[in-house]
């Protein structure tokens, strides 16, 4: 699975520090789940959609492998 | 379906009882300066001759607790990716712990043997084992949050 997290963020124009605040996790694992090493929970995918405005196929995105 | 009812939905009831288990994050600096101090006293126990045996598993005992209050202590920022971490420790510390039990006993069998003593009845004692599993998770949970 791939995703637009980081240019989401970039198009709202806020810091990793600030969305992580925002959906009440930490900054390494708003870090990690950029870096496509966490998948996060239907929940944390749900308030990133909130904070982003969008629906949460427009930001994650299933791949062939998945 | 707002997103408190989702989040309820998402966790089950072993994880919201698992989340109560949990301890206040100053309860780490306690653990840490407890087993500091009970290794050091036991590491001078080992140069001190006529020590009673009570005082000796005392210390383990307190070594336990003192792992045990680093494991159940909460980070700082207690989310859902520490929580998956963490169980990925305790998943790993249990197959290594089970894994050491059995390698321990093994090696035990095999020093006896190459020594010369045929008793064989080295066991391995709860403690030692509980203590093993327990460091194992600090360690690893440590390492994959450094690593995450």
């Amino acid at each position: 699975m791939e995703n637009r997290i980081k240019i989401e963020r970039a198009i709202i124009n806020i810091t990793q520090d600030e969305l992580a605040q925002r959906i009440g996790v930490s900054r390494q694992t708003i870090n990690s789940i950029e870096a496509n090493r966490y998948v996060p929970s239907t929940v944390l995918a749900l308030k990133l959609s909130q904070i982003f405005n969008k629906s949460v196929n427009e930001f994650f995105i299933l791949t062939e492998k998945d | 379906m707002n997103l408190n009812e989702s989040k309820n939905c998402e966790r089950t009831k072993l994880e919201q009882f698992l989340n109560k288990v949990q301890l206040p994050h100053w309860y780490k600096k306690i653990g840490i300066v407890i087993l500091i101090l009970s290794f050091i006293t036991l590491l001078i126990l080992k140069f001190i001759n006529d020590v009673p045996l009570w005082f000796g598993i005392g210390l383990k005992h307190l070594m336990l607790i003192a792992l045990l209050l680093i494991s159940l202590s909460r980070e700082k920022v207690e989310d859902e990716m520490i929580e998956t971490l963490r169980s990925k420790s305790y998943a790993l510390a249990f197959i290594i712990g089970v894994g050491y039990s059995l390698l321990q006993t093994i090696a035990n069998y095999f020093v006896d043997l190459f020594l010369g003593r045929y008793d064989f009845s080295n066991d391995l004692g709860h403690i030692q084992v509980l203590l093993f599993m327990l460091l194992i998770q600090v360690g690893f949970f440590e390492l994959l949050k450094r690593t995450r």
